[in-house]
């Protein structure tokens, strides 16, 4: 019997099989019947077809959206400042940002519904605000280091060149920085937005009492309804699928793009 | 080089057999432990250990028992002898199975969040001998025939050790016996455990006993973004139907009637399509009214004052009140005057784990006649703020308990007295004064009104008996459309925002593909 490197993969693979395969393959199952066991597309047509589950998935992505944006907002120029910046107490500085993230999240939104709730009396009064602020504090992090990575890995050279070439500080950064940091943006993007669509926890704990897609999926399974839960499961990881397939070209094709340059 | 790859071989499948042993079921396990070395079938399966030692396995809710471990001065002095929890109420179970029976078992306890979860483990294959759900997932179990009944031996109240059939209390017994699912009373099957009311916790410096005292309170603008309503659909629902229904339910006429107790519970149990329909309107309305649909965080947010208004259990109303009085804090606790509903928690066995097993059978109904025996009602009271149903028989110590806790001290200015005699005695009628308490007069609003509700409270609960398959899906549509987004009521700028980004998110992917073709 022959060994092969790929042999060491076995453990995964197991790991694999057990735990993604087969459950997606319930979820197919279960997505695609009805309470007697009969094969049906009701679920999936009832979805697009109710007000109710598809404003979710509105108010979800309306959610995530306006959090990616805030979080773009605040990142971009922090990272920014960072990656070109010769400061020496720069790794400190990093730190700080980094640092939430050793806390456990739950603990941190105890703690920011504390301040919420000075800053706004009664915190019920503003639902969407609150999911939004929770979830860029919860979320920015994943925003600002891609982004940092991304430009402090960028050639000096390219800048000084726009510059030597008459470009003036405004335009260096339009032309030449940020085209190259969208490989950093992107990645961003996708580590906020996916799970802003999901995080019903923040959403619990400050007080919106809106379901969102992790919600909506909970309530199902919860009254007993596995198809109908399954369906939406299968909806949002479809959703998913199409969202890292136009960023994974994206980010192939930005990357080529830089090493023309 | 060969030795390597052959380790590298070995550690493969090591470690791959080893993954499989934690999921192989336990007929596989135990035909494997036939190949392997003696010493690790025993760890593989449990089945393996001695066969004398029963092997119970006990799934109830999260903190619903005696942990033990408490303070020498939590000691609770009863003038029938001191109670104090030391160890955990499982080992000390196991202790006392062994003395009294001469048998070992063994208690696998596990413990589940809520009454859905408890039944989707079970639909998924989780084995469990001994369960504790509420009253309609009892129901529930039933009709689908999941239960074995309790052994005629468990209620022969001659037997000492028969500790339920001889000290629950009657009122609770009655209950048991008078409901029924397909024709057989819910006594067959299940044996209580706790039980409670549902109700408002309120601040009394915002608002007055008379404004709690409705389910209407919840909708009340008054008090918009300051009240709490539960996080399941069927304690809104039951709150739904009493504000919608208020004007009959507290009506002279409604409540004179001969039937009141059978007209009431078919009311509050309506559900109609049109009630349906009635119920999703008013909770929409609810839901733009309340501060939050809570879980869990509604006992704090009232104790920090975020909210004046808290819908919630008696027994975790209990447990609020006296959290606050720690902070020197004042709250009340009020029943509507519509209706309220009554609950159980009670220990029913699992067809799918007793089976036929009859050893298994009487350590399980050993086990609920062991938390029916008062000194454990009475820690499990102690520790986890529910009220038992034990009252306990010809076994004073479940009064003397209740007045341990809320008789008033002989300087108290004001007292009242409170009648228990409808949950301690068998015959309330004639009890002659024999289960009164002289309490504090606030006691009338605080926590003995949640532990021991009065009896005109009583008088006007109401069982909630649990939705069939139908209903239950009528009921989790209009849920669901009340706590999701109306895609119809989403606002203008909501919608420019999402198109525009696809928009240029959708230009921007076109324009580099282009680019990218051109090179």
């Amino acid at each position: 019997m022959r060994f092969s490197r790929k042999s060491l993969g076995i453990p995964y693979a197991v790991f694999l099989v057990i735990f993604v395969a087969a459950p997606l393959l319930f979820l197919f199952y279960y997505a695609f019947t009805n309470g007697q066991g009969q094969f049906t597309v009701w679920n999936f047509t009832h979805f697009f077809t109710d007000p109710n589950t598809l404003g979710t998935l509105y108010y979800s992505l309306l959610l995530a959206l306006v959090t990616t944006m805030v979080c773009l907002l605040l990142a971009y120029p922090v990272a920014y400042f960072l990656a070109t910046s010769t400061m020496r107490t720069k790794p400190v500085v990093l730190m700080l940002f980094v640092m939430p993230m050793w806390i456990n999240f739950s603990l941190r939104i105890t703690a920011l519904k504390e301040i919420l709730n000075v800053l706004e009396g009664n915190l019920a009064m503003h639902p969407f605000l609150n999911a939004v602020v929770g979830m860029t504090y919860d979320f920015l992090p994943f925003m600002i280091l891609p982004i940092y990575t991304t430009i402090s890995r960028l050639d000096g050279a390219l800048r000084e060149a726009a510059m030597d070439l008459g470009a003036n500080r405004v335009q260096t950064f339009l032309r030449v920085t940020l085209p190259l940091s969208v490989p950093g943006i992107i990645s961003g993007v996708s580590m906020v937005f996916l799970p802003a669509m999901t995080n019903y926890v923040v959403l619990d704990m400050l007080y919106n009492s809106t379901y969102i897609m992790g919600s909506l999926i909970g309530s199902y399974f919860s009254a007993y309804n596995w198809h109908g839960g399954s369906m939406i499961s299968l909806i949002l990881l479809a959703l998913i699928c199409i969202f890292t397939l136009l960023t994974g070209n994206e980010e192939e094709s930005v990357g080529r793009g830089g090493a023309l340059l | 080089m060969h030795n390597r790859i052959r380790k590298k071989t070995l550690l493969t499948s090591l470690s791959v057999l080893l993954f499989l042993m934690l999921f192989v079921p336990e007929s596989l396990a135990e035909r494997m432990s036939e190949i392997l070395p003696a010493g690790w079938a025993d760890q593989l399966c449990l089945q393996a250990q001695a066969s004398d030692t029963i092997t119970l396995r006990v799934c109830n809710w999260e903190e619903y028992i005696d942990l033990g471990d408490w303070d020498e001065e939590e000691t609770i002095e009863l003038p029938s002898g001191d109670i104090i929890g030391e160890n955990s109420m499982v080992e000390d179970f196991e202790e006392w199975y062994y003395d009294t029976y001469g048998k070992r078992v063994k208690v696998e306890y596990s413990t589940f969040g809520t009454n859905e979860d408890l039944y989707n483990m079970l639909t998924l294959g989780d084995v469990y001998d001994l369960v504790c759900p509420s009253e309609y997932l009892i129901m529930k179990l039933m009709a689908e025939d999941a239960l074995v009944p309790l052994s005629d031996d468990f209620f022969d109240t001659a037997q000492e050790n028969n500790y339920y059939s001889r000290g629950a209390a009657p009122f609770i017994r009655q209950m048991f016996e008078n409901s029924e699912i397909g024709g057989e009373p819910w006594a067959k099957y299940a044996a209580g455990y706790m039980w409670g009311v549902t109700g408002l916790v309120y601040n009394p410096e915002i608002v007055t006993r008379e404004q709690a005292s409705s389910w209407k309170i919840l909708a009340d603008p008054e008090f918009a973004r300051k009240v709490t309503i539960k996080d399941n659909v069927r304690d809104a629902y039951f709150a739904a139907v009493g504000a919608i229904k208020s004007d009959l339910l507290t009506s002279e006429e409604f409540r004179s009637d001969p039937d009141y107790a059978k007209n009431l519970e078919r009311e509050m149990n309506d559900t109609s399509p049109e009630m349906i329909e009635k119920v999703q309107e008013w909770l929409k309305g609810v839901k733009d009214n309340v501060f939050s649909f809570e879980t869990d965080a509604g006992k704090a947010d009232m104790i920090t004052g975020k909210v004046a208004v808290n819908y919630q259990w008696s027994g975790d109303a209990v447990y609020t009140l006296d959290q606050a009085d720690e902070d020197d804090y004042t709250l009340c606790f009020a029943v509507p005057e519509e209706s309220t509903d009554i609950y159980f928690d009670g220990w029913v066995m699992l067809r799918s784990g007793i089976g036929n097993d009859a050893d298994r059978q009487h350590a399980a109904e050993a086990f609920i006649n062991f938390m029916s025996r008062p000194d454990n009602a009475i820690r499990n009271m102690y520790y986890i703020g529910y009220t038992s149903v034990i009252s306990g028989g010809e076994d004073p110590r479940m009064f003397e308990y209740a007045q341990y806790c809320y008789e008033a001290e002989d300087d108290e200015e004001e007292t009242v007295e409170y009648d228990l005699s409808y949950f301690f005695s068998g015959d309330p009628e004639n009890a002659d004064g024999e289960y009164v308490i002289e309490t504090p007069a606030d006691q009338l609003e605080r926590q003995l009104y949640g532990q021991y509700p009065p009896a005109d409270v009583i008088g006007r609960s109401s069982i909630m008996t649990y939705f069939n398959d139908e209903q239950n899906e009528r009921i989790n549509q209009m849920w669901i459309n009340v706590r999701c987004f109306d895609i119809r009521r989403a606002p203008w700028w909501s919608w420019i925002l999402i198109l525009g980004t696809l928009v240029l998110v959708g230009r921007y992917l076109i324009i580099r593909r282009l680019r990218n073709k051109g090179r």
